[in-house]
Order: structure tokens, then sequence, then C-alpha cells
């Protein structure tokens, strides 16, 4: 059989904020397209552990996300 | 887009954004919006922006809704009727939900309601994308077994040939045994 490539995650610390590179000041509770990546199947806000996020846009993203909540464009839980 | 600033250093701009049912009628629509221009007017608030979204569906059902429709308004109005208008928000009738949410320095005025339309028509070809994707991702599967197939040929032919040849040898030896234990033949 033909040997199979070893898979191998990349270091976690090594990630860059997606945030910080477009230089975001704000995450918009509006913008669905750009808070849907770090959200699951189940509605919950993905760890910054697995995104890569850093604190300060983490924080931007959970009111951006608690607001869209509210407002009826995201699930608490599905 | 355009960029918010306060007329004067007294007012802020604020985002106020409002959800009613889309099952209503026109009449009953344009009624809830006339009432909050209304109640905004009455506290000296100036319209700076509009958007209006049109019919969504709504994440989860609220008091038996399961579609919305969406308005967003940038005001300019004095912070100490914030809570008067947004108490008044709730008594309107036909009105789910309401957010105020003031808008940090300079924000600019994204129009989702175009915004959305777009990015609806890029998620088709993402997802037309990844079912090229998978199908690429599936031949290639397909043409690496093809290729391992005739591999798995070429090797079992040799081993065949491999097999005859040791069988023959061995009854070469078994016949030359018994020609040499042979007692009839006398040399």
């Amino acid at each position: 059989m033909s040997h199979q490539k070893q898979q191998r995650r990349s270091d976690p610390r090594l990630k860059q904020c997606p945030f910080c590179e477009k230089d975001a000041q704000y995450i918009d509770w509006k913008d669905y397209p750009i808070m849907k990546p770090f959200i699951d199947y189940f509605g919950n806000i993905r760890q910054r552990y697995y995104t890569g996020v850093c604190l300060k846009h983490q924080k931007m993203l959970k009111t951006a996300v608690e607001r869209a909540r509210f407002m009826c464009m995201l699930a608490y839980r599905k | 887009m355009p960029l918010l600033a306060p007329s004067s250093e007294d007012t802020r701009v604020y985002e106020i954004t409002v959800l009613y049912p889309a099952s209503i009628s026109q009449k009953e629509e344009q009624q809830v919006l006339k009432e909050i221009e209304e109640l905004l007017k009455e506290a000296d608030a100036k319209l700076m922006e509009k958007d209006t979204w049109g019919k969504r569906g709504l994440a989860y059902n609220i008091g038996g809704h399961s579609e919305g429709n969406y308005a967003v308004f940038y005001y300019d109005m004095d912070p100490s009727k914030l809570k008067e208008v947004d108490e008044a928000l709730r008594i309107i009738p036909n009105v789910l939900r309401h957010l105020i949410v003031k808008p940090p320095k300079g924000y600019q005025v994204v129009k989702f309601s175009e915004e959305y339309e777009r990015w609806l028509k890029t998620r088709e070809t993402d997802a037309e994308r990844k079912r090229r994707e998978k199908e690429e991702a599936l031949q290639k599967r397909v043409a690496d077994k093809a290729k391992r197939q005739v591999k798995r040929a070429t090797e079992q032919k040799k081993d065949i040939v491999e097999k005859i040849t040791p069988i023959e040898e061995e009854k070469l030896t078994q016949e030359l045994e018994k020609i040499i234990s042979d007692d009839e033949i006398t040399l």
C-alpha cells in the first residue's frame, strides 16, 4: 500500500489572529459572514485556542455574537 | 461609505435596530415605522442613515413568528433622552426586539441589506468550490486505486511465473530420482 503522509497539527501558539491581520477596530453584530466561522454547529462561540483569535478581539466577538443572538440573527442553542 | 459624526458636542450617534414580524400587513408595517419615527422626532433626534433589510428568517421563534423584518436607523440625539426612547420602543406593538448600540469612533455605515445579498452569491460559489474539490479528491482516489490494481496485477503475474518454475524443478528432481532408483535400467 502507498505510504500515508504523516499529518501534523500546526502549533496553536503560532496561529495569527484573523482580526488583527485585517486590523479590525470593531466587530459589527450585523455582519453575519464575519462571525460565522467562529461559531460551531450548536451556536456556541469557538474557543480562542482553536481559532487563534486574540483576547481583545475575542471580547469584541463575544459582544457582537451576544447582540446578534438577542436580535434573533444567531441561535442561542441549535 | 458614509462616516457618522455628531452635529454638536451635546449629541451622540446611536444605532437603533428594530425587528418586526414579516407576516403583518403593509399597513401595519408602515404604522410601526411611522410610530418609531414620530417617537424619535419627539426626542429631537436627527435621522442620519436608514437601512431596511427586508424579510429574513429568524434563528428561533419569537411569539410564534419565524420570519422578520429588520430596520436599522442611525440617529443623532441627546444621550439624556435615550432612556425614554428605549422604554417607548418596548411599548410599541408589533415590535419583537429592539437594540440601541453606540457605534465606536470612526464607524462607517455599511449597508448590510446589500452586503448580505452579495455574501449569499459568494457563498454559493464557495459551496460549488467545495463540491469541485470533493470531486477532484474522489477522482484522484479512483486513479490511485486503478494504478495500484495495475501494479498488483503485474506483481501477481511475476509471482505466478516464479511459482511455476520451482514446481517444475521439483518435478524434475522427482523424475530424476525415479530414473535413478529404477532397477530395470541397467547400464
